[in-house]
């Protein structure tokens, strides 16, 4: 029997990797779409690394205006597509594991995460360390979402 | 450090991390750098009584909605007719009625002109269209008569069309919703004597709708509009052939002409000028279009001035249609056993008294009226809203409410406009002669500033443009002393308001104008470092926590910090001055008895004194009155404190060289740094 066509694969809960790069809105966007269209929660978590070299719980991203703007526009934009986002600030010394921590204590069935593009050198996708961490350790189902090709480099 | 939060423990071994909160994410939300947006939480109101009232509210209005949700929908040119022609086009049903009431008035056969009255303000229709339409062309932001003539005139005319307007768009109200409850009382007789009531319920109904932020609804607003056309023009269609190929009426037309070669003699220009004049009315609205030319989708100005020529046909149709079926059906108002409107005359001998048809019709009628009704709801509180924004009325009217309309606009606009259906008893042809005054000066002065226009810009064609809109002024500025000269005595009030109304704004914007004078610093002006001495005086009533506070606070502002206590009572005043220099010894009491029980009068003199006792070679010290207030826990309890704090203020407002301070203490909120109850042994700090 042939399947009825559906809006995207579906999920309850998805947490969205922001890191503050210009992406992370579409990103946004996008799950906030597919969010609507299932009626499930979407939370928002931006995590800023801390070095060893300093306490954990420093009072840093509390006091920082641009920290709290990358959230608070992403609040925004779901809000623009009809979602709402529960916005999440952590500290942590490594940002994939934070990512996934915080994925698996909400019970999140989908987290997603950003793929920027370097323009720099020709142009190239960096995966660095975040994205293969999140990859291996996620229990859950994990979109990473490419930033699209600029037109003269594709 | 983020206070007393621990890191929570990830999955592995050393993944730790700290979830941050974000108090501010309740109330605010960071848009850019060092720009935060409020959000709907940030304007809750903070009290029980507050939070009571906005929840009503709420109910009644709906929620506040944000700035960003109001979309500019364009409308199509269906849409737009359906929008902007039910003012005009439900003029139709009661312009016939008002030709004929006057007609009447020259005996029955003078009926007959009724036709030939209407034929000649549908010529009168299709001039000002035709001006209208260069308008559209002119001035696609919106050719209101006020924007025209601002660009045109200067102020003192501009006012004089915003007057006009202001009061064509109270009358409109008024005048549909009278007619428009005329039409439910002459389908049902039964709600006659209740008519006043439903025209005030009909505008609450309105204003609460307008409030709540009704848009002009394209599609609410077809529906009765195209109804009521086309049933009219099938109402007009089926009765030109009763009465051409079928020969209904004719004895009574026979009759009525024969009578009419008689009477002719008699009938007197003066009645048919006040007839035409009477008729007129079927103009109001025409404007309509020609002020909403930004709401039409691309290419506004042609879309603007095609509808405008379709709505300007169609109300002429209507119009001589309506006429032409109650000459030759020999029906006239009838006020007798009860009243029945021209239009519901027609209807019933058309569809037949009591039939479903004639029933809707009714209703359609009566709805369209209503609808014509709110477009005046969104104009007047947008023009007082530009009024506003210039400087001619109070700055009030041009906030936006919770709603995104112009909520002052709106209510002062329900308010006058019901006043005026109680004070006319629900009688459309009582409020008529107020009307059409002030639309036809309105139409004189754009298609003027019109001329100004074209002789200005002279663009291609100007000549033929300057020409048709010369020759629309010169027939509404006719029009307009007729319709002055027939509807007088009652048109007088409006030719009186009109100037009250400019000079009433010409007096606010020179007081705006004078407080920004007043208040304009220099480019160059750099603020100075302030060199001026501060000095602290606290009224007092005796030592309690609230005293204390005040002393505290006013300890932070300035080392001159004295305590007043004014008493008609000298041992009293000794009691206090004992416990005072016990309790707070840093800080100096003067006790003023007042022999005269005044309480105000000693304390402010004793700022004069204090003043005066300055060294003339200083400059003058800033005195910080520093006022212990409690703060009431409920509404009531408001009446029973602070009364005197309240006149204190109002004697000190404007005061030179002194600041008044208040220092709210509320009740269980003293910890710390304030002392506690008069069992205690001292202050705490």
């Amino acid at each position: 029997m042939p399947s009825e066509p559906t809006t995207g694969p579906s999920f309850k809960r998805a947490v969205v990797a922001l890191s503050g790069h210009p992406n992370g809105q579409r990103l946004v966007r996008l799950v906030g779409e597919l969010a609507k269209a299932h009626k499930a929660e979407v939370i928002g978590v931006h995590v800023v690394e801390i070095d060893w070299s300093m306490p954990l719980d420093m009072d840093l991203a509390a006091r920082s205006d641009e920290i709290q703007q990358i959230l608070d526009m992403a609040e925004g934009t779901a809000e623009s597509v009809g979602v709402k986002l529960e916005s999440v600030l952590l500290q942590a010394r490594d940002v994939g594991a934070a990512l996934v921590d915080e994925a698996v204590e909400r019970d999140a069935d989908l987290l997603v995460i950003g793929l920027a593009y370097r323009t720099k050198f020709g142009g190239d996708f960096a995966m660095g360390r975040t994205i293969p961490y999140v990859l291996k350790n996620a229990p859950c189902a994990v979109w990473v979402v490419r930033e699209p090709i600029p037109e003269e480099n594709s | 450090m983020i206070g007393g939060r621990r890191p929570i423990q990830g999955r592995k071994p050393g993944d730790r991390r700290v979830r941050v909160e974000r108090p501010h994410s309740a109330l605010f939300r960071w848009t850019g750098p060092g720009q935060l947006t409020a959000k709907e939480a940030a304007s809750v109101p903070t009290t029980a009584t507050g939070r009571l009232f906005a929840r009503v509210k709420a109910l009644l209005l709906g929620r506040p909605l944000a700035s960003e949700a109001e979309l500019g929908e364009r409308l199509s040119k269906k849409k737009a007719l359906a929008i902007f022609s039910s003012d005009a086009i439900s003029s139709s049903a009661y312009a016939t009625e008002e030709i004929l009431r006057v007609l009447i008035l020259g005996g029955i056969a003078a009926l007959a002109w009724g036709l030939w009255v209407s034929v000649g303000i549908a010529v009168l229709l299709i001039a000002v269209a035709i001006s209208y339409r260069q308008i559209c062309i002119a001035y696609p932001s919106g050719g209101g008569s006020y924007s025209v003539s601002k660009v045109n005139f200067g102020r003192r005319t501009s006012l004089i069309a915003a007057s006009a307007l202001m009061i064509d768009y109270v009358l409109t109200v008024a005048v549909s919703v009278a007619s428009s409850i005329e039409q439910v009382t002459s389908a049902v007789p039964e709600l006659f004597d209740v008519r006043v009531v439903l025209g005030v319920v009909a505008i609450v109904l309105i204003t609460i709708g307008n409030l709540r932020g009704l848009r002009e609804a394209g599609n609410l607003f077809a529906i009765p509009t195209y109804v009521f056309i086309v049933s009219a023009l099938l109402m007009i269609v089926i009765g030109t052939i009763r009465i051409v190929v079928f020969g209904e009426g004719e004895g009574y037309a026979a009759t009525l002409g024969h009578q009419l070669d008689e009477s002719v003699q008699t009938l007197s220009i003066i009645l048919l000028l006040r007839a035409f004049a009477a008729g007129a009315v079927a103009l109001t609205g025409t404007e309509a279009i020609a002020t909403g030319v930004p709401a039409f989708e691309p290419p506004e100005a042609k879309n603007a001035a095609t509808t405008l020529a379709v709505m300007a046909a169609l109300l002429g149709v209507l119009f001589i249609g309506l006429t032409f079926l109650a000459v030759n059906f020999g029906i006239t108002h009838v006020e007798e056993p009860v009243k029945q409107t021209v239009i519901s005359q027609i209807a019933g001998k058309i569809y037949g008294f009591g039939s479903i048809p004639f029933f809707l019709f009714q209703g359609f009628t009566a709805l369209l009226l209503v609808l014509a009704a709110n477009t005046s709801f969104n104009a007047f509180p947008r023009l007082l809203a530009i009024l506003a924004i210039d400087g001619f009325i109070p700055r009030q009217f041009s906030f936006r409410g919770d709603r995104l309309a112009f909520s002052y606009g709106i209510i002062v606009l329900a308010t006058v406009a019901a006043g005026l259906i109680i004070l006319f008893q629900g009688e459309t042809h009582l409020l008529i002669p107020l009307y059409a005054v002030g639309v036809f000066i309105d139409f004189t002065i754009s298609q003027s500033g019109m001329i100004r226009h074209w002789r200005r810009e002279r663009p291609p064609g100007w000549q033929r443009r300057l020409a048709i809109n010369a020759f629309g002024a010169t027939l509404t500025a006719i029009v307009a002393v007729v319709v002055t000269i027939a509807k007088a005595p009652q048109s007088f009030l409006v030719i009186a308001l009109i100037p009250l109304l400019v000079g009433g704004m010409q007096f606010i914007r020179r007081q705006y104008d004078a407080q920004e004078k007043e208040l304009a610093v220099r480019d160059e002006f750099i603020v100075p470092v302030n060199h001026r001495e501060q000095r602290v005086v606290i009224p007092v009533n005796g030592i309690n926590r609230a005293v204390v506070q005040a002393v505290i606070f006013g300890q932070t502002l300035a080392t001159d910090v004295r305590a007043v206590f004014i008493t008609e009572d000298p041992e009293q005043g000794d009691e206090v001055r004992k416990k005072w220099e016990r309790q707070v010894p840093n800080v100096p009491l003067v006790i003023v008895e007042s022999p005269y029980r005044a309480l105000i009068g000693p304390f402010t003199a004793y700022l004069d004194v204090l003043d005066l006792a300055w060294p003339p070679d200083k400059p003058a010290p800033i005195t910080i009155v520093v006022l212990p207030e409690y703060v009431a826990r409920h509404w009531w309890d408001r009446l029973l404190y602070n009364q005197s704090a309240k006149r204190l203020k109002a004697a000190l407002l404007g005061r030179e060289h002194t600041v008044i301070a208040d220092v709210p203490y509320r009740r269980g909120t003293l910890t710390g740094s304030t002392p506690p109850g008069p069992d205690a042994s001292g202050p705490r700090t």
